[in-house]
């Protein structure tokens, strides 16, 4: 017992000083701010952008919606038990998926358009093909033992997911296996990012907490803290450089990536609504932001001001996403709409 | 009935995890914040004509705006 003791001791002495070495590091680097960089850059003003259509179909709270690549087919999911495919350039439904668990909480559409996937509190990821003549079940991805917080599409042959057991998983669609479990999160993993690339992802959890991996390795690579509270929301930066994060904490933040720290922070005292989803505009200017009082409230990401707000929904923004082309950006609601605004 | 000892090697073997993590982390070659912020400014300045919800979309090629018909009297 003792001798584990000591062990014990040494191991803790160690993490001491690696955790006090990790903050020297970064205070090293710290010799700037993001208003400091941000200075000379010209104010976007107020960002005014307009309702175009408002998408009805669900008949319960939309929990999740993603862009197709194509920019102009979206799904979104409802506890309706629904997915439903869109054309919003004529604001037409196009395909109707039903799901055997109706409580959802993400959905995806793969980059090639053929296959879209969803999850929940089902803790499984069940991937469709929605060009065959009726939507048809390809894969039911079974083995988180908690629920599915997020998936994303690599390609048709593999999805990254992101689950309340604490994991995220790649998984081989052609078997239908996992290939990698990326453990290193304490809380709930609620959502995650593909780089561009797609070397890497990030993710951000109940333990407040956001980690970039390498994909192919399996290894977390870097931890981000700062929030007090759950990361419900991650983003890169059209860079790659940076990440941004959207807490329960009522705030959004800017990490970047080879500063490995906190660059800029987005909150505001009349705020006291939890993020909940969020997206980019094309440049990286302007964020996106979902929030719990029911607004999409708008963020200059560079001077950390609040320039806008997307108002309209009755009930919490529960996701947002921008297109690949950047034209504009649709809000999901649990007011069971969905609109596009540009 | 788990031995103690099992038990407090569990522990271990999770701290150790926790130490080779740290390890991994702490060695990363950090770069100054007044070089990637400018990185970051630089990029959403090279992008904003890029970027139609700073520029503003015209009515004409705006793919969600609702195109109202005209009829001839």
């Amino acid at each position: 017992m003792a001798a584990e003791k000591a062990e014990m001791d040494a191991l803790k002495k160690e993490c001491d000083g690696l955790r006090a070495q990790i903050e020297a590091a970064r205070k090293a680097v710290n010799d700037s701010s993001m208003s400091g960089a941000a200075g000379g850059v010209a104010s976007v003003g107020r960002v005014q952008l307009k309702l175009r259509k408002t998408l009805k179909g669900h008949l319960a709270k939309i929990y999740a919606m993603h862009w197709s690549a194509d920019s102009r087919q979206m799904v979104s999911a409802s506890q309706d038990g629904k997915l439903l495919i869109w054309d919003t350039f004529t604001g037409n439904k196009l395909v109707a998926v039903p799901l055997k668990s109706a409580w959802v909480m993400s959905v995806a559409f793969a980059p090639s358009g053929n296959l879209v996937a969803s999850g929940g509190l089902d803790n499984m990821c069940t991937v469709y093909n929605i060009k065959a003549a009726s939507p048809k079940t390809l894969r039911e991805l079974d083995a988180h033992t908690g629920y599915l917080s997020c998936c994303r599409f690599l390609s048709d042959s593999e999805i990254l997911t992101a689950s309340g057991d604490t994991t995220c998983c790649l998984w081989d669609l052609e078997t239908g296996k996992q290939k990698i479990i990326f453990t290193n999160h304490i809380g709930d993993c609620m959502s995650l990012a593909l780089s561009g690339d797609m070397n890497t992802f990030i993710s951000g959890a109940c333990d407040s907490l956001a980690k970039l991996w390498d994909l192919r390795e399996g290894t977390c690579k870097q931890t981000f803290s700062g929030h007090t509270s759950d990361i419900n929301a991650i983003s890169f930066f059209p860079s790659g450089n940076a990440v941004i994060t959207g807490s329960d904490d009522c705030s959004c933040k800017m990490y970047d990536l080879r500063s490995d720290q906190e660059v800029i922070g987005y909150q505001d005292t009349s705020l006291n609504a939890g993020v909940t989803s969020l997206a980019l505009s094309n440049s990286g200017r302007l964020i996106f932001a979902g929030y719990d009082d029911f607004n999409c409230h708008i963020w200059d990401s560079l001077k950390g001001e609040k320039v806008g707000v997307l108002s309209g929904h009755d009930n919490r923004v529960s996701c947002t996403g921008v297109p690949e082309d950047g034209m504009g950006v649709c809000t999901g609601s649990w007011d069971s709409f969905l609109k596009l605004w540009n | 009935m788990m031995s103690g000892r099992t038990c407090s090697s569990g522990h271990v073997v999770q701290a150790q995890k926790l130490v080779d993590q740290l390890r991994v982390e702490a060695g990363m070659e950090r770069i100054k914040i007044s070089l990637t912020a400018a990185d970051l400014v630089r990029f959403c300045q090279d992008h904003r004509r890029s970027d139609p919800l700073l520029t503003g979309i015209s009515a004409s090629s705006n793919p969600f705006k609702d195109k109202k018909t005209c009829r001839l009297l």
